[in-house]
């Protein structure tokens, strides 16, 4: 019997194997094909930096029609939508040809931008109208790392459901420099937009609805955008006004944090991880914690995103030490809050915070500090931090904390009343 | 007619005095003279004071560095009346005569009648021991990890250590100015220092988390750290130098000018440095310390749009 096992096994190995070989093989035809007939319409933007005149940052684009639009991501001509005076855009076709592009419009939520040149560039790739089959082999064009014109076979693994963002779930390396390129379906036809990598083999594009969706929203209004910071603030208004309108409307269910009851999970918003210092035993304290937090962030520029929401609970015991000593880590720890988004001097002001203490019958006696900082290119957008701690027991203690990247006043006001009233320990 | 020779030290203190009852002396190396000094610039026989009637005539005895005139007194040339001020070699002499008058007896402060009672073992060990529990007791509410004293020793030592060399510094300083060091005496003063500190820290740190004026919180905690430094420093002159008390606190008020001035310099690099982390006041303490009631979250929240209009005004 074992040797039948090995056998049969061999033998599994052997025609896996095989099939492999002949879908491989199917798979490198087609791409070839792919590569043949595309590799004029796949164009290297450029930004050229006006003061020294060489490539500050290159990525890939595509023709979409007749008259010279091709599409891209808002994150590889970010820096000629912010500094038009410094940047221009250019393109550079397979065959060496160059020429000069405009900005005509913005998708900065999908980070999606269209360009135009004078005259027809390339002939234009088709959108695919509909959405391919989970596992179907997809193929990513661009330009990695400057090193020309290249092809990265993969999977397509459907829409990522646990986004806010709808971005398609490409199972093949993309590389810095393809940001903008098609993926092609077997047909030929885009189905997604390059645009993320996370790690190996883990990819991101945008799906093909968004381009198009900006393609019509471009034809109607019939011109190009003028004044890109208002038009993307207007953007982001519009955007966090319908993600928190849902996102308050949603059923915010609690689960326990020790003796307090804390936020669930807010699919498809964020994503909870947790963790304790229960198996240390060299811990002096328990410490339980919950972290939850979006994975859709929204690029505007190297050094500023926006978009995020994240949540956090600890839960703290003082088992081993005494009241003073809890407290003094406990104090610790309350003090090493800051928000999750990365920005700048250029895109916000300081951060301003309030802090007082907050009791009520239903409600322990706990610090509170709400701290806000306002964005300078986008006005009535805020990065808004929350943070809440118990004050009333000597030897056990709950912090709750939020954070919400590039939202309204309003909106953040109605989250942190509603995240005060789910997040308890009574 | 006796003459009193005074060889000056640091700032024009006399540091020693020859009495001679004769109208003629003599000064040098040599262990003939009527004056010996032990400065090697100064020649085996270097110089002699003749008496006049107005004062001394000084002959230079073919001396190799020869005798320098810092102040004369007197108007008639050649003769150096009382108070006249020479440089042999690298010694600075004064010549005095027995009827010369004294400066004013100056009137001993309330606090130098006391040093001598500060500068004794019973004072200083209450105190040291205080401070020592109070540094223990502060470093045990703090640590969060197993309690080991190989730990908890070097930094007891290290505190110590450091109020320790501030008596030396004192003490050295008295030994040099006042002849007299008073160790126990500064060792007393910077230890009750240390524990008014520790004391007004916690409590303004309490009343600060009680009543929530961070700013003003934290103004008020520099001022009183300034004025224990004042006092401080007011006590150890006091006990250092012959200063008057109008000059002590001068000196201490520019010493803990210096101070800010220094700190203020260290800071200067951070103004207008923009942070992306909020500065928010995290103090916690145990309920024990907590009198301050709460209100209503739904209070908190309202009160916020000033939050953000502050905010919104910092872009403008």
């Amino acid at each position: 019997m074992p040797t039948l096992t090995r056998q049969s096994l061999s033998l599994c190995c052997f025609f896996l194997l095989l099939f492999n070989t002949i879908t491989a093989a199917a798979d490198v035809e087609v791409a070839r094909q792919l590569f043949a007939e595309n590799r004029s319409a796949i164009l290297q933007i450029r930004l050229i930096d006006l003061t020294s005149g060489s490539k500050s940052a290159i990525g890939s684009g595509f023709a979409i029609d007749h008259n010279g639009l091709i599409a891209t991501n808002y994150h590889v001509i970010e820096l000629a939508a912010s500094e038009p005076d410094q940047y221009r855009i250019e393109y550079l076709t397979e065959t060496n040809q160059a020429g000069v592009l405009t900005l005509v419009d913005v998708d900065v939520i999908n980070d999606l931008a269209l360009v135009k040149a004078e005259q027809m560039v390339s002939q234009p790739i088709a959108l695919a109208s509909i959405e391919p089959e989970v596992g179907v082999p997809v193929f990513a064009l661009g330009n990695p790392l400057d090193l020309g014109l290249t092809v990265v076979p993969g999977t397509y693994n459907g829409i990522n459901t646990t986004s806010y963002y709808p971005r398609v779930h490409f199972t093949g390396s993309l590389n810095s420099g393809m940001s903008g390129g098609p993926t092609l379906n077997q047909q030929g036809q885009v189905i997604g937009i390059n645009v993320a990598t996370a790690g190996n083999q883990i990819s991101f594009l945008v799906p093909t609805a968004r381009l198009q969706q900006l393609v019509v929203d471009y034809q109607q209004r019939g011109s190009a955008v003028t004044e890109v910071a208002d038009y993307i603030g207007s953007q982001l208004q519009a955007d966090q006004q319908q993600k928190m309108t849902q996102l308050l409307a949603a059923d915010w269910q609690s689960i326990a944090l020790g003796q307090a009851q804390v936020l669930q999970e807010l699919p498809p918003f964020v994503k909870c991880w947790g963790g304790s210092n229960n198996t240390n035993s060299k811990a002096q304290f328990l410490s339980a914690e919950r972290s939850c937090r979006s994975e859709d962030n929204i690029y505007l520029n190297a050094g500023f995103e926006t978009g995020i929401l994240e949540y956090q609970f600890f839960w703290l015991e003082a088992d081993k030490l005494n009241s003073w000593q809890f407290y003094a880590v406990y104090e610790n720890l309350f003090g090493d809050f800051a928000p999750g988004n990365r920005a700048t001097e250029d895109d916000v002001s300081e951060f301003h915070c309030d802090h007082d203490f907050i009791s009520s019958a239903s409600q322990r006696q706990s610090k509170t500090v709400l701290c806000t900082r306002a964005y300078k290119d986008y006005p009535g957008l805020y990065d808004t931090v929350f943070l809440q701690g118990s004050v009333d027991n000597s030897d056990k203690a709950f912090i709750s904390h939020f954070t919400l990247a590039g939202v309204s006043r309003e909106n953040s006001l109605r989250f942190a009343r509603r995240f005060m009233e789910v997040s308890q320990w009574r | 007619m006796a003459v009193v020779i005074e060889v000056l030290g640091w700032a024009g203190k006399s540091r020693k005095r020859f009495r001679v009852e004769s109208d003629e002396v003599t000064v040098g190396r040599g262990y003939t003279n009527d004056i010996v000094l032990s400065d090697p610039h100064i020649s085996p026989q270097h110089l002699r004071l003749n008496a006049t009637d107005q004062g001394w005539a000084i002959e230079d005895l073919n001396s190799l560095n020869g005798v320098q005139v810092v102040c004369k007194r007197g108007d008639i040339d050649g003769v150096f009346a009382s108070g006249s001020e020479i440089k042999i070699g690298r010694t600075r002499l004064r010549i005095v005569a027995t009827d010369h008058a004294v400066e004013q007896t100056k009137l001993l402060h309330r606090l130098e009648l006391e040093s001598s009672r500060l500068n004794r073992l019973a004072i200083w060990l209450p105190l040291f021991i205080a401070v020592f529990i109070t540094e223990l007791v502060a470093i045990y509410v703090t640590t969060a990890v197993a309690w080991e004293w190989k730990n908890v020793i070097p930094m007891l030592l290290g505190a110590q250590l450091v109020i320790l060399a501030g008596a030396l510094f004192w003490a050295l300083v008295g030994r040099l100015i006042r002849h007299e060091s008073h160790l126990l005496g500064q060792y007393s003063l910077l230890l009750l220092a240390t524990l008014l500190f520790s004391a007004t820290d916690w409590l303004l740190v309490t009343l600060n988390y009680n009543v929530n004026l961070l700013l003003f919180g934290e103004h008020i905690q520099r001022l009183t750290s300034l004025a224990i430094v004042f006092v401080l420093f007011s006590a150890n002159l006091a006990l250092a130098t012959n200063l008057s008390v109008r000059s002590r606190w001068i000196t201490s008020a520019c010493c803990v000018g210096l101070l800010v001035t220094i700190g203020l310099v260290v800071e200067m690099r951070r103004w207008g440095e923009f942070s992306p982390f909020p500065e928010y006041s995290s103090t916690l303490q145990p309920p024990a310390l907590l009198f301050a009631s709460g209100r209503s979250g739904d209070a908190f929240l309202n009160s916020a749009d000033d939050l953000f209009a502050r905010a919104d005004k910092s872009i403008e």
